[in-house]
């Protein structure tokens, strides 16, 4: 005996229900999400092809030093050196965008990671991993930093592993409380029963459940990191002079603000663009996702 | 067509006048309190238009008691927010047509003229009062918010009998129990002398036993204030028992109007016909499947051109395609929306009746009965609190169960009742404090959940999901797919289900995959966590008999837990009835529901529905498992306890003998082999136990 009943079942095409996922999405999201959004993408995009934007090379002088903005073919004028800062102020947001990336990338790795186990396994492992995670977090990020970089001298490289030591505590909480949240929920029970293992119920039945929260932090956490990358690099914690960093080439030029005001504004003006325009897109994001 | 929108704010001339306090004096007005006509409400989800409503005419009279009874997505809860003016703004509904409610339209009303009316005529009581009550301040500043003083508070508060009300003002939400908070919603309600209160679902969230005192409730206050009731229900039969009048609502249409007993007696609709048969009474037959309402209910976002009803209907033809059918007269004050009623049975549904073959007998109970899972002394405590405030709350207190191969057995109870705790048990989710739990083949039983979507992992699709259990076999991947299939259609699902992900199913379809993925490699014991109660009435009729039959082919043992008699008669060769984490009667299914033993079991008899009929044998709620009684733990509640019972502890004991049918009440046993069985209805009104429900 078969139960006789013709079952409609409401499953709609894959393509449309993404499509009109995606436009859904767009339509929560604010004219001030939009603003960022499109800044955001322009900004990427000058960073991807700064190579062929930039008219000079930005290591070489090609000019007389302190040209005014807009005249003798510099955009926004020449530094005390002579160097395009157009093209300085483009390879210095190329610079700018790898680094907080990569370092958002390994605090995502990382302190991924430790929430997974933490969440996952439970018991004293979380408890140690935990408290590890709040030592870290109790210690003010910019000096623990600063304090790295003095120890192993001024580089680019140096930096980042610096701020990425620091940086993953936060995403480790998150991904630990997303974990615990969904492990909570009626569904892993049911896994447990249907024989899923524990790798199986860690990475099918609960990771993917955290990945909107962590993207979404993520994304906000983009102009944080540029502002701070920005503050090490102000501080001579960077590259060395002359590779182009934004925040040195706002502390070299400081001196400069009365006279040639352009020389420390320019690069300041980028930063302060970047992490206006990631805020607002993470902003963006995360009205796209939430509501879901 | 006009286009209003409900949050215009263009009151015109016309500016709202709550209804003057004359109205509500008694003084025969035959003039209704609402008037509903030619109501449509619609709202963007997703992109798509839900009709919620489609052309809806309903009046309320003063005083009256409205049923509105309807399955999910019917619009029942949308008309009830419409006459509230509190339908949400975002996504911005559609509406049109009128909906006056004492003299205001609260379609073209707007924000404040709307608010006006709710400030002096309306009140409302919502599903959760727990969700509704503000948990941060005291009962009494949210009820003397309403009341307006203190006194007034606390006079609200005893008549809808709240104990020792001047304490309780006192109390923190939290520290009610859920009767207690829904009464003290209900004094809120009426609270100021409304004409009207809607009440949206106010018993779904309470057990059995506190949700028949809260009906009688509604009955008292409409009895003595003179208040009209809309009481929104899925339930048919929870509105039967105190409405006035009943509109079944279906697919935003009304689909039959009529009083109550006429209605319930002898419904003329064919889907009011379908949804009483496929509701569980005692008398149901046991031997065959539930008659059922083929199909599911209709989706809001696309309904069929022209009756609803029509592609769940016997009765269809080729004219319901057609148009719309509109109420028409069949009895004084009786409307039913159907083109076909001369085809349509008059008369009343024999709930008992079956026309199914019955079932096969059962393949399992042959074999020599094998226990299948042996229970034996088994605690449960879960530690509550910790310091000084730390407390044990005590689940399970000694349970000894059998349960053999092949056979089902219904565990039934209250919420608290330590039910779940040894389903869960069982199945190995947690660990016992003392006792064992032996089975039979070692097999690891499976279990199908009360919640199926949340059951189900909502990124995996349901071919993953029940393919999971295949891992260990050692398939191919096409092998495994073609299991997964066999299981789907064993549950009466098409393949296409296995690659869709459980948010694109509706609620019946996932509690069949569940059922599909417990029963891919069919188990010893299939454990059942209430997988009914959170479905529309006719489609749990549906995956009762689905139970019924997936036992029968594939040889599963049962236990099947359920606060509803009725239901786990259907399920259940034995019932097992619990009460704070013992068992205290057990047997026959047929036996136990036609000659309970236990006072419990009989007050749980009791609360089965029935037409006009609110039989309130129990006073107070659940006694607290943080602190259970001496003695026999249901003696503070009982109309039987005798001093004893409070010191002497009550064991299960044969009853006339027996070996299946044992019970734990010394005092009953004694009076049936004193007399012989009293009967079920001999006391009415009875005042042993007050409310034990507070903490």
């Amino acid at each position: 005996m078969a139960v006789a009943e013709a079952f409609v079942p409401t499953v709609p095409r894959r393509g449309t229900a993404r499509l009109t996922g995606a436009s859904r999405a767009l339509g929560r999201t604010t004219v001030a999400d939009k603003i960022g959004l499109g800044l955001l993408a322009v900004l990427v995009l000058a960073a991807i092809f700064a190579p062929l934007i930039a008219p000079y090379n930005p290591i070489t002088p090609s000019g007389l030093p302190f040209t005014s903005p807009l005249s003798g073919g510099h955009l926004m004028g020449t530094d005390e050196v002579g160097f395009d800062i157009f093209s300085r102020c483009l390879f210095g947001l190329r610079n700018s965008l790898i680094s907080a990336l990569v370092v958002v990338a390994s605090g995502v790795v990382i302190g991924g990671t430790i929430g997974l186990v933490a969440g996952v396994v439970g018991g004293w492992v979380d408890t140690v991993l935990m408290r590890i995670t709040d030592l870290f977090l109790a210690l003010p990020g910019p000096v623990l930093a600063i304090a790295f970089v003095a120890a192993l001298g001024p580089s680019g490289f140096h930096t980042l592993v610096a701020v990425a030591i620091v940086w993953w505590p936060f995403y480790a909480r998150i991904m630990r409380g997303e974990i615990r949240a969904l492990a909570a929920r009626p569904h892993l029970e049911a896994a447990r029963l249907a024989g899923a293992g524990g790798f199986r119920r860690a990475f099918r039945h609960l990771l993917p459940g955290a990945v909107p929260a962590i993207v979404i932090t993520a994304s906000l956490d983009v102009g944080n990191l540029v502002l701070t990358l920005a503050g090490l690099s102000f501080l001579g914690l960077g590259a060395p002079a002359p590779a182009p960093e934004l925040g040195a080439m706002a502390a070299r030029g400081l001196q400069y603000l009365l006279q040639e005001w352009w020389v420390p504004v320019m690069p300041a003006l980028v930063v302060f663009l970047l992490t206006m325009a990631s805020n607002l897109s993470g902003d963006g994001l995360n009205n796209a996702t939430s509501g879901r | 067509m006009t286009r209003v929108a409900a949050s215009d704010r263009s009151v015109d001339e016309q500016t709202p006048t709550p209804a003057p306090a004359a109205d509500r004096s008694g003084a025969a007005r035959v003039a209704p309190l609402v008037s509903v006509e030619d109501l449509h409400v619609s709202f963007i989800r997703g992109g798509r238009t839900v009709n919620a409503l489609r052309g809806v005419d309903l009046e309320v009279q003063p005083g009256e008691i409205l049923g509105l009874v309807g399955e999910s997505g019917s619009g029942k809860s949308v008309l009830g927010l419409t006459l509230l003016g509190l339908l949400p703004d975002r996504p911005a509904p559609t509406v049109t047509g009128r909906a006056v409610v004492c003299g205001t339209d609260m379609v073209t009303a707007g924000a404040e003229g709307t608010r006006l009316v709710r400030k002096t005529s309306l009140g409302a009581i919502f599903q959760d009062p727990m969700t509704s009550l503000n948990p941060t301040m005291r009962i009494g500043a949210q009820v003397v918010e309403a009341a307006g003083s203190t006194t007034e508070a606390i006079r609200l508060l005893d008549a809808v009998g709240v104990p020792d009300p001047t304490r309780r003002l006192k109390s923190y939400p939290h520290e009610l129990s859920g009767g207690l908070r829904q009464r003290v919603m209900i004094a809120m309600a009426v609270a100021g002398g409304p004409s009207l209160v809607i009440a949206d679902e106010p018993t779904t969230a309470l057990d059995v036993t506190v949700q028949a005192q809260i009906l009688e409730l509604l009955g008292t206050l409409r009895d003595e204030l003179g208040t009209s009731f809309i009481l929104v229900t899925h339930d048919l039969g929870v509105a039967a028992q105190v409405a006035d009048r009943i509109a079944v609502l279906y697919g935003g249409r009304l689909a039959e109007v009529g009083p109550s007993a006429e209605l319930f007696g002898a419904p003329r609709h064919p889907y009011s016909r379908g949804l009483l048969r496929s509701r569980l009474v005692l008398a149901t037959d046991r031997s065959r499947p539930i008659r059922t309402l083929p199909g599911e209910p209709p989706d809001p976002r696309q309904h069929p051109p022209g009756c609803p009803f029509a592609p769940r209907c016997d009765h269809y033809a080729a004219e319901c395609d057609a148009a719309l059918p509109v109420l028409e007269e069949t009895g004084p004050g009786h409307q039913a929306a159907c083109l076909r009623l001369d085809q349509v049975t008059e008369g009343p549904v024999v709930v008992a009746e079956g026309t199914a073959p019955p079932w096969p007998p059962v393949a399992g109970i042959g074999r020599g009965n094998a226990p299948a899972v042996l229970v034996h002394g088994v605690h449960k405590r879960f530690p509550i609190g910790s310091g000084l405030k730390k407390k044990q709350l005590q689940a399970l207190r000694g349970v000894d169960l059998a349960l053999n191969e092949g056979e089902a057995v219904a565990l039934v109870g209250e919420s608290g009742c330590g039910k779940s705790t040894l389903l869960r048990s069982i199945a190995g989710l947690q660990p016992v404090d003392e006792g064992s739990i032996e089975f039979g083949k070692g097999a690891r039983p499976q279990m199908v959940f009360q919640d199926a979507g949340a059951s189900l992992t909502p990124w995996l699709t349901v071919g993953e999901q029940i393919g999971e259990r295949l891992r260990s076999e050692g398939l191919s991947r096409r092998q495994r797919g073609e299991r997964v299939t066999e299981a789907l259609s064993l549950v009466g699902l098409p393949h296409e289900v296995a690659s869709a992900k459980p948010a694109q199913l509706s609620g019946g379809q996932r509690q069949r995959v569940g059922l599909a993925r417990a029963t891919v490699v069919p188990p010893e014991v299939l454990l059942c966590d209430e997988p009914t109660s959170a479905l529309d009435v006719s489609l749990a009729a549906t995956v009762l008999n689905l139970i019924g039959r997936l036992r029968r082919e594939l040889g599963v043992a049962i236990l099947f837990v359920t606060h509803d008699l009725a239901a786990a008669r259907m399920v259940g060769d034995r019932i097992a009835v619990m009460y704070l984490g013992r068992i205290v009667e057990i047997g026959d299914a047929d036996g136990l529901c036609s000659s309970p033993v236990h006072p419990y079991t009989r007050a749980l008899l009791d609360t089965v529905p029935e037409v006009g009929r609110v039989h309130v044998r129990l006073k107070g709620e659940p006694a607290n498992p943080l602190d259970p009684p001496d003695g026999c733990p249901f003696h503070p509640r009982c109309t039987r306890a005798e001093a004893s019972c409070a010191t002497t502890p009550a064991t299960l004991q044969p009853v006339d003998g027996s070996s299946v049918r044992l019970a734990a009440c010394p005092v009953a046993l004694a009076a049936r082999t004193g007399a012989d069985d009293t009967g079920a209805d001999d006391t009415g009104a009875d005042d042993a136990g007050d409310d034990h429900g507070g903490r």
